[in-house]
């Protein structure tokens, strides 16, 4: 078995195991701390709120804060993480070797966009990934609060992506099958060290934004 | 509470027994993006990255992740991690006592839907388990439990003030009044440095034909408990009002300028009794909108208008988390609608004065709510406005310091003594 | 002895100047070589000596030497093996027997280290090669003696190269390619399941015209015939970009010629000259006609997950996945739940000792 075999079929499967085990232990993990009941009388709507919250915070786009802080020091970073977080779910659900790639996962599949958007988007993914390391590494705040595991994140994120580019454009003169047989190791590794890393805030993500609409609607704000 | 020296362990406990679903899932969910430092004023206005608001979180998050998760435990055990020392909770009650307001500005913005100001609550409650809190706080919790009020006042001040009103207004006060609808509660903040909101309130609550009462073993909202995140001191406190609320069967308690008493009964107050309590908490700002709405108080139009630009002060407490956000404008816009202007952060974005989550009664606070104050004063420049309007005495008094530590020539004002002022008895 | 060019070879076999220029115009072409380089080919074929060629033949189905019988260039072949080089063909010649063994072993001797060795088929090895064994030698015993004295061999066809169909799992007889026995020969591989016969001829003309071994790629292959893949030069390649697919072999997709890729086309990955030369004299190549690429060219193509499963999917049997996705996520709540018990203990610690400081300092 060759090395492209490996990374896409044994490794690819463990990597997917390891990837559901982890973020099911995870989640419940969570949950499982316990919660505690709220006693005060509503003054709005829980379900309401968590609407709104979604509708802001995910039908436009998961980055735009449901509310614009205001001062406008760090605009870039909302657009970067908006044009990151886009082009990656783009790239990951709208392309056709990726969907074809959850349909042996998932039993079916979906409409696929043509190959220059997807070249675009992953273009713009990886720009905006480029300006949120410089961020990270320009302020304070950045570097202050990155430690070992966001460094690590964003290679892990970053590598599948540009591999994937290199991938689709031939670059480099490399056999196709080595440039292949690269990107599935880094997504084999990006789905292995999703459950040990904050990557997993897709998924905490939708607990934080329940509660958050959950607890400002009920106090009668909006969330 | 007589031990002085920092007890580490004792933060560490507290954290660990603390630790819910809720905390959880917000520690684990933050991307450290840092994006909710530019919610902070107190960030905003010095750019010292430590006052990131989720920074102040770190020892919340340090004491999760090296009790409860495998990542956590052998980060620690490789060096990565270290265990949380009285250094760090020296350093961190700098941090989470004098360098946030608890204003909440940060939990609207975190992209996560993080409450950050949440779990700043829980780091200062676990700081004060530690004896860290700073000493002015404790010393004023320690009044406000033997004589009543954080300042020391005792029963008998306050009935002191209350025969002052009662002379002011040429006419008794409403005292235990069982079968009263409202139960009015001040602060002695307010009756220290706006006593005349007592007059005003009278008025106000006579002119609406309102059935209330004062109680003098209720009187004062005022929550030491909930400043320092100390749970049993909250609940003592809040029970004094809660027990008189019940006896007198009143059908909802009035807090007046005071925004941390209001959101304390209104929220926290049930939680801690375990129940839901049989009455409403309203704040002063949405009674008197209540009763303009209702016809039951009567304002004269454009009372206020003048050359003056007046523009309101949304507080933390009672507008951003209150959601009080629509009675002051709508009473404004009727006794003052061209003088009235809004600041270009308002509402739920609203600049936090500066002053709120005890961080005005600690003397070692000073220079810096004086630095966060000053993005309140651009606000106001930014509209011309000379004169604010705002419902917390707190927030008032962090004004008044302001406008005289940056010589602005202006006026600051309470929105109920501007409708006792320009109401029609 | 000393060897005959190509040149003079053709003279002795009557062929004119003409045919031998025309040859030589024909062989810059098919070299891939600008028009320019024509004189060093005349140089080379006029000088060099003359390769010859020996054919043999393992375990296979002889696919590759029946396209060769079927190319379109049919003057290149004739000429290359009637006339210029190819002393011994196992399954062509019309010799059998002894007396066409001793016919090349002849040869061998007589041109150690000068002639092309050419094998099609792998080589079973398990069993010490039981599995094919001609006149009661075994294929390594034959492979082993003829290589040793090459000058250079090239493999023709998947099996020779890389193991081909014998060595597909589960690999019943050991089959291997010949790289992997024969470590100190020049090795040329011309893969293909067959491969076109256009690109053998032109690979076997290259080594033994021009006496050089041409420019490989990292798997040993031309890159004159394997420098692109099957999807770089292919005509459904505007319907990949535009993302039209066909999703059956009779929609409309299919009748309108879109692309293969969702009915599991290998072309991008695939290494081969099909899109450019085609098949039959040009007519067509698979996916023109309608089916996907299955990636002959490639090592192991047919263990690769299906040939009508996407690139994409991985490979591995899709049932036994959705049940371990199962346990794993049955395992994840199991270590979740168990954990979480844990966690209870460590809080009920932290609230009693908690209490009992508080108590204290009261
Ligand atoms: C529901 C889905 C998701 C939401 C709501 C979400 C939200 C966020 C937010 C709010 C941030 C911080 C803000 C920023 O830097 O722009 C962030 C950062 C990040 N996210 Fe996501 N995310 C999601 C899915 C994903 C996925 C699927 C991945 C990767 C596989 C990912 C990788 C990252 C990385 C690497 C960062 C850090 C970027 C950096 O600042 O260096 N996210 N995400
Ligand atoms: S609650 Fe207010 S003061 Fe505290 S960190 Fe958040 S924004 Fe800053
Ligand atoms: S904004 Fe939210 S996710 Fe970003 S660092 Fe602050 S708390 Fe974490
Ligand atoms: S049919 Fe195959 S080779 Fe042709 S474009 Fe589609 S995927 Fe590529
Ligand atoms: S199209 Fe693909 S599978 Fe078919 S012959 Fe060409 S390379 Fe081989």
């Amino acid at each position: 078995m060759d090395w492209l075999e490996f990374f896409r079929g044994p490794m690819f499967q463990i990597a997917l195991l390891v990837f559901i085990l982890g973020m099911v232990y995870r989640f419940l993990r969570i949950v499982l701390m316990g919660w505690k009941k709220d006693y005060s009388p509503p003054r709005g709507s829980a379900a309401a709120g968590v609407v709104k919250t979604y509708v802001k915070g995910l039908g436009f786009l998961p980055f735009l804060p449901p509310k614009f802080p205001g001062t406008r020091h760090r605009p870039l970073t909302y657009i970067a993480g908006g044009m990151f977080h886009l082009g990656l779910f783009v790239v990951i659900f709208l392309s056709t070797p990726h969907m074809e790639a959850w349909r042996s996962v998932l039993g079916f599949g979906w409409p696929t966009l043509p190959t220059p958007f997807i070249d675009g988007f992953a273009a713009m993914s990886m720009i905006g990934m480029i300006i949120l390391l410089s961020n990270r590494i320009v302020s304070p705040v950045g570097r202050m609060l990155t430690g070992l595991g966001e460094w690590l994140n964003w290679i892990v994120v970053f590598l599948p992506l540009l591999s994937g580019w290199v991938l689709y454009h031939h670059l480099f003169g490399m056999p196709y099958q080595t440039i292949f047989a690269i990107h599935m190791f880094t997504v084999d590794w990006l789905l292995i060290w999703i459950p040990f890393s904050r990557i997993s805030h897709f998924m905490t993500y939708f607990i934080t934004r329940t509660m958050h609409g959950a607890k400002f609607g009920r106090l009668g704000v909006e969330p | 509470m007589s031990a002085t020296e920092i007890i580490d362990q004792q933060a560490l406990n507290f954290f660990v027994k603390n630790v819910g679903a809720e905390v959880a899932s917000q520690l684990e969910a933050c991307t450290r993006c840092g994006l909710c430092a530019d919610a902070c004023h107190f960030y905003i206005s010095t750019g010292n990255p430590e006052y990131t608001p989720i920074w102040k979180v770190e020892l919340l998050r340090r004491a999760y992740e090296q009790n409860y998760t495998i990542l956590g435990k052998l980060k620690t055990a490789i060096g990565l991690d270290k265990r949380i020392d009285t250094e760090d909770i020296a350093h961190w009650a700098v941090l989470d006592f004098q360098a946030c307001t608890v204003c909440k500005r940060c939990s609207f913005v975190c992209p996560m839907g993080i409450d950050i100001a949440g779990l700043i609550g829980k780091v200062r409650a676990g700081l004060t388990a530690a004896h860290a809190t700073p000493p002015k706080l404790m010393a004023m919790t320690k009044n406000q439990l033997e004589k009543g009020s954080p300042d020391g006042s005792d029963e008998a001040k306050w009935a002191a003030w209350f025969k002052w009103g009662e002379e002011q207004l040429g006419k008794s006060l409403p005292m235990d009044v069982k079968g009263a609808d409202s139960l009015v509660v001040f602060t002695m903040l307010e009756l220290n440095s706006f006593r005349n909101n007592l007059v005003h309130i009278a008025r106000i609550m006579n002119a609406a034909g309102e059935k209330w009462t004062l109680s003098l073993r209720a009187r004062d909202a005022f929550n030491m408990g909930t400043v320092i995140g100390d749970g049993a001191v909250q609940k003592k406190l809040a029970e004094r009002i809660v027990k008189v609320a019940h006896e007198l069967g009143v059908k909802r308690i009035i807090v007046t300028e005071c925004g941390h008493g209001y959101v304390t009964l209104r929220q926290a107050a049930h939680n801690l009794f375990g129940e839901t309590l049989p009455f409403d908490v309203v704040h002063i700002t949405e009674l008197m909108g209540d009763f303009v709405r209702q016809g039951r108080l009567k304002l004269r139009k454009g009372y206020f208008d003048n050359e003056h630009r007046i523009t309101y002060h949304d507080a933390c407490k009672i507008q951003r988390i209150g959601g009080n956000f629509d009675s002051p404008r709508e009473i404004l816009n009727l006794i003052a609608p061209s003088s009235f202007v809004e600041m270009n952060l308002n509402r739920e974005q609203s600049f936090c004065c500066g002053g709120g989550g005890g961080v005005r009664a600690i003397p070692e606070a000073y220079d810096l709510r004086m630095e966060a104050f000053s993005l309140k004063a651009a606000q106001m420049r930014e509209v011309d406005a000379t004169d604010v309007v705002m419902s917390c005495s707190n927030c008032r008094l962090q004004f008044k310091e302001g406008f005289e530590h940056f010589r602005i020539q202006g006026e600051v004002k309470g929105l109920v003594e501007m409708v006792a002022e320009a109401m029609i008895e | 002895m000393t060897e005959k060019t190509i040149y003079e070879s053709m003279v002795e076999r009557g062929l004119s100047r003409r045919d031998f220029l025309k040859l030589a115009t024909l062989m810059t072409a098919a070299l891939g070589l600008e028009y320019s380089q024509l004189p060093k080919v005349v140089h080379a074929m006029e000088n060099k000596p003359r390769l010859p060629v020996i054919w043999l033949e393992f375990q296979d189905c002889a696919g590759c030497s029946e396209a060769l019988t079927r190319s379109h260039d049919p003057y290149l072949t004739k000429l290359l093996f009637n006339d210029i080089s190819v002393d011994y063909h196992e399954t062509l010649f019309a010799a059998a027997g002894k007396q066409a063994e001793e016919n090349k072993e002849r040869v061998m001797d007589e041109y150690e280290g000068q002639f092309v060795l050419v094998v099609e088929g792998s080589i079973p090895t398990r069993d010490n090669g039981v599995y094919c064994t001609i006149g009661g030698r075994s294929a390594i015993d034959l492979l082993e003696e003829a290589a040793s004295k090459a000058m250079a061999i090239i493999s023709v066809g998947t099996c020779a190269s890389f193991g081909g169909l014998p060595h597909a799992n589960p690999n019943p007889t050991g089959a291997v390619g010949v790289h992997e026995l024969v470590k100190d020969k020049p090795i040329i591989h011309v893969p293909g399941c067959p491969p076109i016969p256009e690109v053998i001829t032109n690979t076997i003309a290259h080594v033994v015209l021009l006496g050089e071994i041409p420019e490989l790629d990292a798997l040993g292959r031309p890159k004159a015939f394997y420098g692109q893949t099957v999807h770089d030069r292919c005509p459904r390649r505007p319907f990949y970009e535009r993302g039209q697919f066909a999703e059956s072999y009779d929609d409309k997709g299919a009748k309108a010629g879109w692309c293969l890729y969702k009915l599991g086309c290998k072309g991008p990955t695939t290494y081969s000259a099909c899109a450019t030369i085609k098949w039959n004299e040009g007519v067509s190549f698979p996916v023109q006609s309608n089916h996907p690429c299955l990636g002959c060219t490639e090592p192991d193509f047919w263990d690769g997950g299906g040939f009508y499963k996407s690139l994409a999917a991985p490979p591995g049997a899709e049932a036994a996945r959705g049940a371990q996705a199962g346990f794993a996520s049955l395992g994840g709540a199991a270590l979740a739940v168990g954990s979480a018990l844990y966690a209870r203990k460590i809080k009920q610690k932290a609230a009693e000792e908690f209490k009992a400081q508080k108590k204290k300092e009261a």
